[in-house]
C-alpha cells in the first residue's frame, strides 16, 4: 500500500519545524541559511504532495520547481551578505548584527 | 413771402449781434485793449438790426394796409382827436412816427370805408393766428420723436415786432452810450478802485472793454431770439440765454465780490423761477404734445398740427370750453376733423392752472416780482449801461412780454395770482425806494414796481395795458439809468446820493433829460380842457393810466378784490414822491459833499446824445394813449378774448375780466385818480427835499423803525438767507456726510466683516485642520517610538516572534472557528 | 475699407499699439512713445469716423456685423456690430481716449507701463460697445476693468490704492452679478446657437419666449445692479469720488467720459430689450433712483470743497438724468398698451443725448481741474480766486465747459437734461417735480465753484507764480471739447438722427415683450 498523503505532510512538517528550529537557535549565519532551506525544502514536499493527491493538478509541482530556483537564487545573495558580513564584522554570528535595531 | 421778408429782416437782427459776440470776443482777445474796434462792430451790429426791424415792421403794416391803425378810428369813435395826435407822432416819435401817413389815410377815409376796414381788423383779430398779421414757421428741428417735435420757430405779430424795434432800438442807444461810459477800460492798466487785495492796494488789471461789447452782443442776440420764439420751449432756451448774459454782465468786474455774489444771486433766483418754468413745460408738453404758439403748417399750405393757442379753446364768453361731465378741459377739439386722435384729449383744469403759474413763475423771477425780486437791486453792481439795458428795459421785461404772448393760455386763477403778485411788487418795491439812498438802488427799486405795475396790468385783463407800460417804461427807465450813469461817470463812481446835490449846475443835459424821465415815470400831466385823454403828457402817465383804469374797472367788477386798485392808485403817488425825491437830492439844491462836486463834470457828447433821442421818446413815444399809434400797434393782435372781456360763468365762483368797452367807461375817473396821487406825491417830494421846510433828518429818526425795516428791505435777503441756503448747505453736507459715514461706512464695515471672518478662517485652517492632520501624524510618530524596543535587531528572536505570531494566528482561528 | 474688418480694426489696434510700444520702444525716450500712443488713438479716432462715414443714418438694424465661432462648444461667437444706440458711443470713446492721451503729457512715471495701459483700456473700452456677443461684451467689460485699476491704483493720488480697490471691487460685484444674469439667458434661450447672442436673445425675448416674467424680474435686478454701479447711481456710487479724485487727470476724463457711460449703455442694449417685462416691473424703482440720484449728487457736490471731488459729484446727477430718461416708460397694467410711448422714446432719446453730452462735458470739467492741479498741486476751492485775471483764457473756456456742465441752452447739457425732465411728467408728476428742482441745485454749485475758483480779487493758494497760461496742447483739447458741446447744443439733431431709429425699434420691441409676458401672467393668475 502507498504512503498516502498524510505521511508526506507529516515529513513536511518535520522538515519545516528542523528548519525552524535551526533558525531559531543557530548563531551562525550560514546554519541559520540552511534552516532557512530546510523550511523551504519542507513546504516543497507539500506542495508536490498535495500535487498529486488533491486535483490541484501540475500547479503544485511547478511553484516548488520555482521555490527551488528561489531557494538557490536566495542562497546565492544570502552568501554574498554573509561574505560581506563577515569582511566587515570579521565573524558571521548574527547576534553581532544588531545595526537595524530600533 | 411777406412773412419770408419778415423772418429774414428779424433773423438779421437777430443773427448779427451774434455773429458780432463771436468777432469781438475773439478779437478782442488777440487785439489791442485799446481799441474801441469792438465797440463799433457791436453798434453796427446793433443798429443793423434796428434798421432791420424797422423795416420789418414797415413791410408787416404795409402788407396788412395797417389795418391795426384802422382800429384807431374805430377805438376814436368815442373821442375824436386822432387827428392832432397823429401829426404829433409824426413830428417827435421816431420809430413809431412813420405810421403816421397810415393813421393819415384813415383819416381821409371816408366814414363808411373805415367802419368796413374796422370790421376787418375785428375779424382778423377773432380769428387771431389765422389772421393775416401774425407770421410763424420752422427754422430748423431739434428732435423728432414720433408724434413729437421740437424745434427753433419764429412768430411774428404786432407785438413780436415792436418789441424788436424797441429793443433793438434802447440797444443802440445804450451801446453808444457804454463806449463813453466804459471808455475808462480802454487801458492796459485798470485800477479798480472797489476791488482789494488783501494787502489793502486796488485792483490792477487791463481793460475789458472789448469783453463788456461782447457780452452785451450776445444779450442783444439772446433777448432777441427770446422775442422771436415761435414756441414755448424756444423762449425758455433764450430766457436761459438772457439769465447767463445777465449773469456775466452783473459779475462784469468779476474782482469785486459784491459782484460775482450778486451775479450768482441773480441767475439762482431766476432758476428757481426757471424750476417753476420748467414745470409749467413739463405739463404743456405732456397733455398738449406741442409747444408751438401758432399752427404747423406744411408745404402744400395745410395744417398739420394746431399750436397751443389754437388747442385751448374758449367760447364767447372767453372761459375755456370745459366738459360738462369731468369738468376737464379738451384740448383741441376744434382741431378734430382734421386730427382724430387728438379728439378725445383733455386736461384736468387744475393742471392748466399748474401750467399757468409755472410759466408765470418764471416771469417772477425774470422780472423781479415778489417773491423773488431780490436779486434785481443787487444786480446794480453791473456797469451802468447794464443796469439801463438788461436790468430795467429789456431782459426784466421778458417775464412780462412772456405773460403776454403766453396770454391765451391763462385761466383765471392764474390771471388773479398775477395781478396779486404785481400789486404786492409794486407796492412793496416803492416802499424800499422811498429810503434807497443808492442812485441806482432807487432805480432799480423803481424797476421793480413798475414791472409790477405791468403785471397788474396784465393780471386784470389789461393785456394792452400793460404792455403799453413795457413799452414805454423801457423808454423812461432805461433813459433814467443812463441818466444816473452819467452822473456816476460824472462823480467819479460816486453814487451815494448824500453826497451829491446841485448837480444841475454841472451837468445840465443830464439834469434835464433825467427830469424828463422823472415826470414821466412819475404820470404827471397838464389836464386838457375837454377831457382827460386830450391831456399833454409824457408817456408814463398813459400807460400808467392804461393799467390803474383797467384795474379800475375790474374792481367795479369784482369789489372783493379792492386792493388791486387801492394799492397801484396809493403806489402812484409813492412813485412820483421817490422818483421826485431822486432827482431833488441829485440835482437840486446845495451840494452836499464839495469834493465830489467839484469833481463833477458834464459827460461827452457820446453819452449826452443817447440820453436827448432817448428823452424825446420817452416824452412823446405814448402819445394819443389808448387811441395813439404805439398802443395800436402793440394791441393790433392781441389774444381774441381781450376785447370783449369775459364774463362769469354763473353759478360758479369766477372773476368778470373787463372787456374794452369796460375800461374805457371809468378810464376818465382812474385818470383822476391817478394824476391826484401823483401830484400829491410830488408835492410831498418838493416840500421835504425841494424845499427845507421840513427836516428830514428828524423824519426819518422818529420813524426809524420803519425806517430800519425799509431800508433792510423788509428782510428779504435775511429771510432766504435762513430759509434756503443755509438749508441748502446743511442738506449738502448731510449728504456728504451720509456718503461718508453711511454708505462708505457699509462698504468699510463689510470690508472689515470680511477681515474678521478671514482671521477666524485663518484660525479655523490652523487649529482644526491643520490639528487634524498634525495629529495623526504625531499619533503614528508615538506608535513606531513606541514599537520601537520591540526591533531589537536580533535575527534568531524575530524567527522566535514569527513562529510565536504563526501558531497564536493558528490558536485563534482554531478557537473562533472550531471545525 | 471692408466694414467687418474695420470693426475689428476699431478695437485692436490700440492693443496692436500697446503691444509696439512695450516691445519697440526704449523706456527712456518717453516723448517718442507719447507721440506714438498719440498717433495710436488718433488712428483709432479716424477709424471711428470712418465708421460713421460708413454708417446708414436712418436704419434702425444692427450694421457691419462680424460673426465667427469662437468657442463653438459653448456657443460663444465673435460677434461685433453697430447700430444707433452704440455708434455715438464708439464716436465718443475714441474721441475722449484721443483727448485724454493728449492731456497725459503730465504724467511723467514710469510712462512707458502707462501708455500700454492706457491703450489696453482702449481697446477694453471700444470692445464693450461694439461687442453683440454676452460672453465677448463680458471678456471685454473685464478687460477694460483690469488697465483701470492699475492705472488709479499707480498712478493715482495720495489714497491711490484705496480708490483703486474701492473701484475695481464694486465693478467686480456688479460684474458677478451679470454674469449670473448671463448664465440665466444661457440655459433659457431658446435655441442653443444664439445662447450669447444679444441680437437673438432680444428678439427672444420680444416675443416673450426668452424668460418668464418671474425670472425677468430676477435677471434684471442682477443686470440692473451691475449696470447701476458702472453709472454711478445712488446708493451704488461712493467708488466714484474717490476714484476720481485719486486718478491722475487723464484717467479720470476717461473715468467720466467713457466708462460711465457703459452703465447707461448695458442699461439700453441688455437690460432693456432681454427682460423687458423685469424693466417695466421695476420702472418706478429706477426712476426714483434716478431722480434721488439728480437731487443728491448735487446737494453733495454743493457740500464739497475738493474741485474734483466736486466734479465727481456732479457726474452723480448727470447720469442721475440718463438713468431717469431710460426709466420713464408707462404702461397701463390693465390692458399692456404703453402710455406715452413718443414720451418714452423721447426720455430715452434724451438719456443716450445726455450720455454723450455727459461725457464731453465732464471730460472738459475734469481737464480743466487738471489743468490748474498740474501747476498749483492743490484742488482746495477756497484757495483758489482770481483765476479770471491771471489766465483769461483758461477761465473763459473752463466757463464755457462748465456752463455745459450747469445745461446752459445752446450748450450740450441742456438738451439732454431738459429733454429727459420733459418727458417724465408722462410717467410721473411727483418726480418729474422733483427732478426739475435740480436745475436750481445745478446752478448753485457750479455757480459757487466758479465763483470760488475763477472770480475773486486774487489767487488765495500757493504757488501763485505758476500760473501760467495755457500751453497749445492744453488749449487745443479744451478747444476741442468746447466747440463740440457748443455743436451738439445747436444742433442735437445730429446725433439724434443716428440713435432714434434704433431707440424706436428697441422700446418697441421691448414694448411687445412686456405685452407678451404681462399677457403669459394674466393666463396663470387665471389658471389659478
Amino acid at each position: 500500500m502507498a504512503a498516502g498523503l498524510n505521511a508526506y505532510l507529516l515529513v513536511g512538517a518535520v522538515l519545516f519545524v528542523c528548519g525552524v528550529i535551526c533558525m531559531a537557535t543557530k548563531r551562525n549565519g550560514i546554519g541559520v541559511l540552511m534552516g532557512v532551506e530546510l523550511v523551504l525544502n519542507g513546504a516543497n514536499v507539500n506542495f508536490v504532495a498535495f500535487s498529486r493527491y488533491t486535483d490541484l493538478g501540475l500547479d503544485g509541482q511547478i511553484f516548488s520547481l520555482f521555490v527551488i530556483v528561489l531557494a538557490a537564487a536566495e542562497a546565492a545573495v544570502a552568501l554574498a551578505i554573509a561574505l560581506n558580513f563577515y569582511n566587515n564584522h570579521l565573524t558571521i554570528d548574527v547576534d553581532r548584527a544588531n545595526k537595524l535595531k530600533g | 413771402m411777406v412773412g419770408e421778408t419778415l423772418r429774414n429782416l428779424l433773423m438779421i437782427a437777430w443773427l448779427l449781434p451774434l455773429v458780432g459776440f463771436a468777432v469781438e470776443i475773439f478779437g478782442g482777445f488777440w487785439g489791442s485793449r485799446q481799441s474801441r474796434a469792438a465797440a463799433w462792430i457791436a453798434v453796427g451790429c446793433i443798429a443793423t438790426g434796428f434798421v432791420c426791424s424797422f423795416s420789418a415792421l414797415m413791410i408787416w403794416g404795409n402788407a396788412n394796409h395797417w389795418s391795426v391803425m384802422h382800429k384807431a378810428e374805430h377805438g376814436a369813435s368815442h373821442e375824436s382827436h386822432d387827428g392832432h395826435q397823429g401829426e404829433k407822432g409824426h413830428e417827435e416819435h421816431a420809430p413809431a412816427g412813420h405810421e403816421a401817413p397810415a393813421e393819415k389815410h384813415g383819416s381821409v377815409s371816408s366814414e363808411s370805408q373805415y367802419k368796413l376796414t374796422a370790421l376787418a381788423a375785428e375779424e382778423a383779430n377773432t380769428a387771431h393766428a389765422a389772421g393775416p398779421t401774425v407770421y410763424s414757421g420752422t427754422l430748423y428741428y431739434l428732435a423728432r420723436f414720433g408724434s413729437l417735435d421740437l424745434s427753433l420757430d419764429y412768430y411774428i405779430d404786432s407785438l413780436t415786432l415792436v418789441m424788436f424795434t424797441m429793443v433793438t432800438f434802447i440797444a443802440t442807444c445804450i451801446h453808444l452810450f457804454a463806449m463813453g461810459y466804459m471808455s475808462e477800460e480802454l487801458t492796459e492798466e485798470y485800477v479798480d478802485h472797489h476791488a482789494h487785495l488783501s494787502n489793502g492796494h486796488h485792483v490792477h488789471r487791463p481793460g475789458r472793454f472789448y469783453r463788456f461789447f461782447a457780452f452785451l452782443s450776445l444779450f442783444c442776440f439772446s433777448m432777441l431770439g427770446l422775442v422771436l420764439a415761435g414756441n414755448i420751449f424756444q423762449v425758455f432756451i433764450f430766457w436761459e440765454l438772457v439769465g447767463i448774459c445777465s449773469f456775466l454782465l452783473i459779475g462784469f468786474y468779476t474782482e469785486r465780490k459784491s459782484a460775482s455774489n450778486a451775479a450768482n444771486k441773480a441767475f439762482i433766483m431766476n432758476r428757481v423761477g426757471d424750476f417753476g418754468f420748467l414745470i409749467g413745460l413739463m405739463v404743456l408738453w405732456t397733455f398738449f404734445g406741442t409747444f408751438r404758439f401758432g399752427e404747423t403748417v406744411n408745404d402744400k399750405g395745410e395744417v398739420v398740427q394746431a399750436g397751443l393757442f389754437q388747442l385751448l379753446q374758449r367760447d364767447d364768453t372767453g372761459n375755456v370750453i370745459r366738459d360738462v361731465e369731468t369738468g376737464e378741459v379738451s384740448v383741441g377739439a376744434a382741431d378734430a376733423a382734421m386730427n382724430p386722435g387728438n379728439a378725445r384729449k383733455t386736461i384736468p383744469y387744475f393742471l392748466l392752472v399748474v401750467a399757468g403759474l409755472g410759466v408765470f413763475a418764471g416771469c417772477v423771477g425774470k422780472s423781479a416780482q415778489f417773491p423773488l425780486q431780490t436779486w434785481l437791486p443787487d444786480a446794480m453792481e453791473g456797469p451802468t449801461p447794464v443796469s439801463a439795458l438788461v436790468h430795467s428795459a429789456t431782459m426784466v421785461a421778458a417775464g412780462v412780454y412772456l405773460v403776454g404772448r403766453f396770454y391765451p393760455m391763462f385761466v383765471q386763477e392764474v390771471l388773479l395770482t398775477i395781478a396779486y403778485v404785481g400789486c404786492i411788487t409794486l407796492f412793496m418795491a416803492a416802499t424800499i425806494a422811498i429810503v434807497a439812498t443808492d442812485i441806482k438802488k432807487v432805480l432799480a427799486y423803481s424797476t421793480i414796481s413798475q414791472l409790477g405795475y405791468m403785471m397788474l396790468g396784465l393780471g386784470v385783463f389789461g393785456w394792452g395795458a400793460g404792455l403799453f407800460h413795457l413799452v414805454t417804461h423801457a423808454f423812461f427807465k432805461s433813459l433814467m439809468f443812463l441818466c444816473s450813469g452819467s452822473v456816476i461817470y460824472g462823480c467819479h463812481h460816486e453814487q451815494e446820493m448824500p453826497k451829491m446835490g446841485g448837480l444841475w449846475r454841472k451837468m445840465p443835459i443830464t439834469a434835464f433829460t433825467m427830469l424828463v424821465g422823472v415826470i414821466a415815470i412819475s404820470g404827471l400831466a397838464i389836464p386838457g380842457l375837454i377831457s382827460l385823454s386830450s391831456v399833454f403828457a409824457f408817456s408814463g402817465f398813459f400807460s400808467k393810466d392804461a393799467v390803474v383804469a383797467t384795474s379800475l374797472a375790474f374792481v367795479k367788477a369784482n369789489p372783493s378784490h379792492f386792493l388791486l386798485f387801492l394799492m397801484p392808485l396809493l403806489t402812484a403817488g409813492i412813485t412820483a414822491f421817490y422818483m421826485f425825491r431822486l432827482w431833488f437830492y441829485t440835482f437840486a439844491g446845495k451840494p452836499r459833499d464839495m469834493h465830489v462836486y467839484d469833481h463833477c463834470h458834464e459827460s461827452p457828447l457820446i453819452m449826452t446824445v443817447p440820453l436827448l433821442v432817448l428823452s424825446v421818446l420817452a416824452a412823446f413815444c405814448a402819445v394819443g394813449g389808448e387811441q395813439g399809434p404805439l398802443f395800436l400797434l402793440i394791441t393790433g393782435d392781441q389774444p381774441s378774448h381781450v376785447s370783449h372781456g369775459v364774463a362769469a360763468v354763473a353759478g360758479a365762483s369766477t372773476l368778470t375780466l373787463p372787456g374794452h368797452d369796460a375800461v374805457h367807461a371809468v378810464h376818465a375817473e382812474a385818470g383822476t385818480y391817478a394824476l391826484i396821487a401823483a401830484a400829491s406825491g410830488t408835492l410831498i417830494a418838493w416840500l421835504l427835499y425841494g424845499t427845507t421846510m421840513v427836516n428830514v433828518a428828524e423824519m426819518k429818526r422818529q420813524l426809524s423803525g420803519l425806517h430800519g425795516f425799509l431800508v433792510n428791505k423788509w428782510h428779504f435777503d435775511e429771510l432766504y438767507d435762513a430759509l434756503f441756503m443755509k438749508p441748502a448747505h446743511i442738506i449738502g453736507k448731510f449728504c456728504t456726510w451720509i456718503d461718508r459715514t453711511i454708505f462708505d461706512g457699509i462698504i468699510h464695515g463689510s470690508a472689515k466683516v470680511m477681515i474678521a471672518v478671514s482671521k477666524w478662517d485663518r484660525l479655523f485652517d490652523e487649529s482644526v485642520v491643520d490639528g487634524f492632520v498634525n495629529l495623526l501624524g504625531s499619533s503614528t510618530f508615538a506608535v513606531g517610538r513606541s514599537l520601537r524596543v520591540v526591533q531589537t535587531g536580533r535575527l534568531r528572536q524575530y524567527v522566535m516572534f514569527i513562529v510565536v505570531g504563526v501558531v497564536a494566528l493558528f490558536a485563534i482561528l482554531f478557537t473562533t472557528f472550531p471545525g | 475699407m471692408n466694414p467687418e474688418f474695420l470693426l475689428s480694426a476699431i478695437i485692436f489696434v490700440p492693443t496692436i499699439g500697446a503691444l509696439l510700444l512695450a516691445l519697440l520702444f526704449d523706456s527712456k525716450n518717453s516723448e517718442a512713445m507719447r507721440l506714438f500712443a498719440m498717433a495710436t488713438t488718433l488712428v483709432t479716432f479716424g477709424l471711428t469716423l470712418m465708421l460713421w462715414g460708413d454708417f446708414q443714418e436712418g436704419t434702425s438694424g444692427i450694421q457691419f456685423e462680424v460673426a465667427k465661432q469662437w468657442i463653438p462648444t459653448w456657443n460663444v461667437y465673435y460677434r461685433l456690430g453697430v447700430d444707433g444706440i452704440s455708434l455715438p458711443l464708439v464716436l465718443l470713446t475714441g474721441l475722449v481716449s484721443a483727448l485724454a492721451m493728449g492731456a497725459s503729457w503730465s504724467i511723467t512715471k514710469h510712462v512707458k507701463g502707462y501708455l500700454v495701459l492706457f491703450l489696453m483700456l482702449e481697446s477694453g473700452m471700444m470692445g464693450v460697445f461694439l461687442s453683440l456677443d454676452f460672453f465677448l461684451f463680458y471678456v471685454f467689460w473685464e478687460v477694460m476693468l483690469l488697465p483701470m485699476y492699475f492705472l488709479i491704483g499707480v498712478w493715482g493720488g495720495p489714497r491711490k490704492e484705496y480708490a483703486a480697490i474701492k473701484f475695481f471691487l464694486y465693478t467686480l460685484a456688479g460684474s458677478v452679478l451679470m454674469l449670473v444674469a448671463m448664465l440665466m439667458f444661457y440655459f433659457n434661450a431658446p435655441d442653443p446657437g444664439g445662447r450669447f447672442n444679444l441680437i437673438y436673445l432680444a428678439d427672444a425675448a420680444s416675443k416673450g419666449g426668452l424668460l418668464s416674467p418671474s425670472l425677468q424680474i430676477t435677471a434684471f435686478v442682477m443686470l440692473f445692479i451691475g449696470f447701476a454701479i458702472k453709472l454711478p447711481a445712488f446708493p451704488v456710487h461712493t467708488w466714484l469720488p474717490d476714484a476720481h479724485v485719486e486718478a491722475p487727470t487723464p484717467i479720470s476724463m476717461i473715468l467720466a467720459g467713457v466708462l460711465l457711460k457703459m452703465g447707461g449703455y448695458g442699461i439700453i442694449r441688455i437690460a432693456f430689450p432681454l427682460c423687458p417685462y423685469g424693466a417695466q416691473y421695476w420702472a418706478w424703482t429706477m426712476v426714483a433712483i434716478g431722480v434721488i440720484s439728480i437731487i443728491y449728487g448735487a446737494f453733495a457736490a454743493l457740500a464739497q470743497t475738493d474741485f474734483k471731488r466736486l466734479v465727481a459729484y456732479s457726474s452723480v446727477s448727470h447720469m442721475g438724468y440718463v438713468l431717469l430718461g431710460l426709466a420713464v416708460w408707462k404702461v397701463n397694467e390693465a390692458n399692456g398698451q404703453s402710455i406715452g410711448m413718443d414720451y418714452w422714446q423721447m426720455g430715452l432719446n434724451g438719456a443716450m443725448f445726455q450720455m454723450i453730452a455727459h461725457g464731453i462735458s465732464s471730460a472738459g470739467m475734469f481737464f480743466m481741474v487738471g489743468v490748474i492741479y498740474d501747476r498749483v498741486h492743490h484742488r482746495d476751492l477756497n484757495r483758489f480766486g482770481g483765476l479770471m485775471g491771471k489766465m483769461p483764457l483758461y477761465s473763459g473756456l473752463s466757463a464755457g465747459l462748465f456752463f455745459a456742465g450747469l445745461g446752459l441752452p445752446g450748450l450740450c447739457g441742456f438738451i439732454g437734461e431738459v429733454f429727459v425732465v420733459l418727458s417724465t411728467w408722462n410717467f410721473s408728476w411727483v418726480l418729474a417735480i422733483v427732478a426739475a428742482s435740480g436745475v436750481i441745485l445745478t446752478a448753485g454749485y457750479i455757480l459757487w465753484a466758479m465763483q470760488r475758483v475763477y472770480l475773486g480779487a486774487e489767487y488765495r493758494g500757493p504757488h501763485p507764480e505758476d500760473l501760467t497760461p495755457m500751453s497749445m496742447r492744453e488749449t487745443s483739447i479744451a478747444v476741442t471739447l468746447l466747440a463740440l458741446a457748443i455743436v451738439f447744443g445747436i444742433f442735437p439733431a445730429i446725433l439724434f438722427n443716428i440713435m432714434e431709429p434704433s431707440i424706436t425699434s428697441m422700446s418697441k420691441a421691448a414694448e411687445s415683450g412686456y405685452q407678451q409676458s404681462a399677457a403669459q401672467v394674466t393666463q396663470l393668475q387665471a389658471q389659478r
